[in-house]
C-alpha cells in the first residue's frame, strides 16, 4: 500500500515536472511581465549612467583616477570611445523604455552597462550587477511584442513568446533576496543586531539632520536602543528570505509582493542604494502569470481598462451593470468580492487591496 | 547560467568584494589609515592628510570608499573589501607620482573595528619603485 502510494507520488512527481519543463521551454507565453520590466530598465540605466555621464562632462573619465581591473586581458576603451559609448548606452535606454527595436536596445544597454562595471572593480555596486542580469534577462526575451512602439508598427498576432528567460530572471530575482537574506542569517553579528545597532547609532546625526531635534529624539530614543535591533535585525532577514521563497507559490505570492514593495521603500529612505529599489520593485512584475485577458469582468467602471497594465482581464464596460467576475478556473464572483478580487490584480490599487482574502 | 550564479553566491563566502554573491550591508566596520612613505634610505615619513611633493592622495584616488582614509571611515562592503582595495591604492599612487623621486614604497596600517569589536591593526605597502636616476 504504501509502495502504491510512494510510487504514484513519484510519477505525479515526474510528471508534473515534465509540464513545467514543457511550459518553460516549448509554450509560448506572456511576455508582458518582461515588458513591464523593460520599461522600468530604460530609466534606470539612464540613472546608472549618470554619474559616469556627468564627470565625462568635467573632463574625467575612470581612466583619471583610481581602478582596479577585473582581468589583464579586458579592453580599454580610450577616452573618447569611451564618452561615446556611455552615449550609446543612453540612447539604447531611451529606445528600450518606448519600445523601438527593443530587442536590440535591450541588448545595446546591456553591453554598454557590462562593459563599464567590468572596466574596475571599483565600479561594482551589487545593484549595478542586478541590473546587468536583468538587462540580459530581458534582452534574450522577446520583449518588444507588446507596450511597445514595436507592436504598433508591426503588430505581433499576440503578446506571446518562449518565456524561459522569464524563468531565469524569476530565479536571478529570488537570488538576490535569498543570497542577501541567508548571508545575514548565518552571521550572528547581523541577526544578532550588532551590524545594524552600530550603524544606527553611527549614523543617528543624519536622523537629527533629517527630522530636526524635537521629532528626532524619541524616535532615536527607540532605533538606537540595543533591544530594538535584537527585533528588527531578524525580521529583516525573516523578510528577505519570506520574499525569496513566497514569491514561487501562488497563495503566498500576492503577499510577497506586497512584503517586497515595502522592503524596497524601506530600504530606498533608509539608505543610497542607487537604482536597486527602483529595478527591485520593477523586477516584481516577473511574477505576474504570465498570461493574459484570462479572466472575463463585467464592470459600470471604465478606470479599470486604464489600471489593468498587466491585462489580467477581458473587460467589458458596461454602464450601470454590476461588478461580475469569471476567474481562470470557473468560479464567479459578483458585486462587492468581483470589485475586491479585481482590486487585488491591478498593479495601481493591490498594495490597498484586501489581500487576505483572496489567492 | 544557474549553476554559474549559484557559484558566485558561494563564492561570495571566501570573496573579500562579494562579487555578484549579493550580500549587501554586511558589515557595520569602521578603519583609519596610517599612511606612510618609506625612503630609499629607509627613513620613514608620515604623510599628513594625504599631501606630499606636491601630490595629494584624494585627488589621486579619487574614489569615495578610500577618501580620506586618515578619518574613520565605514569600511564599504567590509573591512576585507576595504584592505583589498587599498593595497591595490598604495600600487596605483606608486605608479601614478613619477615626480615624487624619494619615496621607495607606500605603507599603510589600518585600524579597524570589525562590527565595532576591535582595534585591529593589519599593514599593507605598495611594490617598490624604481629610483634609480641620473
Amino acid at each position: 500500500m504504501t509502495a502504491t502510494t510512494s510510487s504514484l507520488a513519484a510519477a505525479s512527481w515526474r510528471v508534473g515536472c515534465r509540464r513545467w519543463l514543457g511550459e518553460v521551454f516549448d509554450q509560448p507565453a506572456s511576455v508582458r511581465g518582461v515588458a513591464v520590466l523593460r520599461i522600468v530598465l530604460g530609466p534606470s540605466v539612464i540613472w546608472h549612467l549618470r554619474p559616469f555621464l556627468a564627470d565625462s562632462l568635467s573632463g574625467i573619465t575612470y581612466h583619471d583616477r583610481f581602478q582596479q581591473q577585473w582581468w589583464p586581458w579586458f579592453p580599454n576603451a580610450p577616452t573618447g570611445l569611451y564618452v561615446a559609448l556611455l552615449w550609446v548606452g543612453v540612447a539604447a535606454a531611451v529606445l528600450m523604455t518606448v519600445g523601438l527595436w527593443s530587442r536590440a536596445a535591450t541588448w545595446t544597454a546591456f553591453a554598454v552597462v557590462a562593459y563599464n562595471l567590468f572596466l574596475s572593480e571599483t565600479h561594482f555596486h551589487h545593484n549595478r550587477a542586478f541590473l546587468v542580469i536583468l538587462l540580459a534577462g530581458v534582452a534574450l526575451c522577446d520583449n518588444g511584442r507588446v507596450l511597445s512602439l514595436d507592436a504598433r508598427r508591426r503588430p505581433p498576432l499576440d503578446d506571446r513568446a518562449l518565456v524561459w528567460p522569464l524563468w531565469l530572471l524569476r530565479f536571478e530575482v529570488a537570488v538576490v533576496y535569498f543570497a542577501s537574506g541567508f548571508s545575514k542569517l548565518i552571521d550572528s553579528d547581523w541577526v544578532g543586531g550588532r551590524v545594524l545597532h552600530d550603524r544606527t547609532i553611527r549614523y543617528q546625526h543624519e536622523v537629527r539632520d533629517t527630522l530636526g531635534d524635537t521629532l528626532a529624539d524619541p524616535v532615536l530614543e527607540v532605533v538606537t536602543a540595543r533591544a530594538f535591533h535584537w527585533v528588527l535585525s531578524p525580521a529583516a532577514v525573516a523578510t528577505e528570505l519570506f520574499i525569496a521563497f513566497g514569491l514561487w507559490f501562488r497563495r503566498t505570492r500576492l503577499a510577497a509582493v506586497w512584503v517586497a514593495v515595502a522592503f524596497h521603500v524601506g530600504i530606498e529612505v533608509s539608505a543610497q542604494v542607487q537604482v536597486f529599489s527602483v529595478i527591485g520593485i520593477g523586477a516584481l512584475a516577473l511574477w505576474a502569470v504570465p498570461s493574459t485577458r484570462d479572466r472575463t469582468l463585467v464592470t459600470p467602471s471604465r478606470w479599470v481598462g486604464r489600471l489593468d497594465w498587466m491585462a489580467r482581464f477581458d473587460i467589458t464596460v458596461v454602464p450601470g451593470a454590476s461588478w461580475c467576475m469569471v476567474d481562470r478556473d470557473g468560479t464567479e464572483l459578483e458585486g462587492r468580492e468581483a470589485r475586491q478580487f479585481v482590486m487585488t490584480r491591478l498593479p495601481a490599487t493591490f498594495l490597498f487591496s484586501r489581500i487576505w482574502r483572496y489567492r | 547560467m544557474v549553476v554559474v550564479q549559484l557559484a558566485l553566491v558561494a563564492n561570495g563566502y571566501r570573496d573579500p568584494h562579494n562579487f555578484f554573491a549579493f550580500q549587501p550591508f554586511n558589515e557595520s566596520s569602521t578603519y583609519a589609515v596610517e599612511l606612510v612613505r618609506v625612503l630609499d634610505d629607509g627613513e620613514r615619513v608620515a604623510v599628513p592628510d594625504g599631501r606630499w611633493e606636491g601630490y595629494d592622495w584624494d585627488e589621486l584616488i579619487d574614489w569615495g570608499p578610500l577618501r580620506s582614509p586618515w578619518r574613520q571611515r565605514h569600511a564599504f562592503s567590509g573591512v576585507d573589501a576595504v584592505v583589498d582595495f587599498l593595497d591595490h591604492a598604495l600600487d596605483w599612487v606608486a605608479d601614478h607620482s613619477p615626480g615624487d623621486t624619494e619615496t621607495l614604497y607606500w605603507e599603510a596600517a589600518v585600524t579597524y573595528y570589525r562590527n565595532a569589536r576591535g582595534p585591529y591593526v593589519t599593514v599593507v605597502r605598495s611594490h617598490e619603485r624604481e629610483l634609480g636616476g641620473p
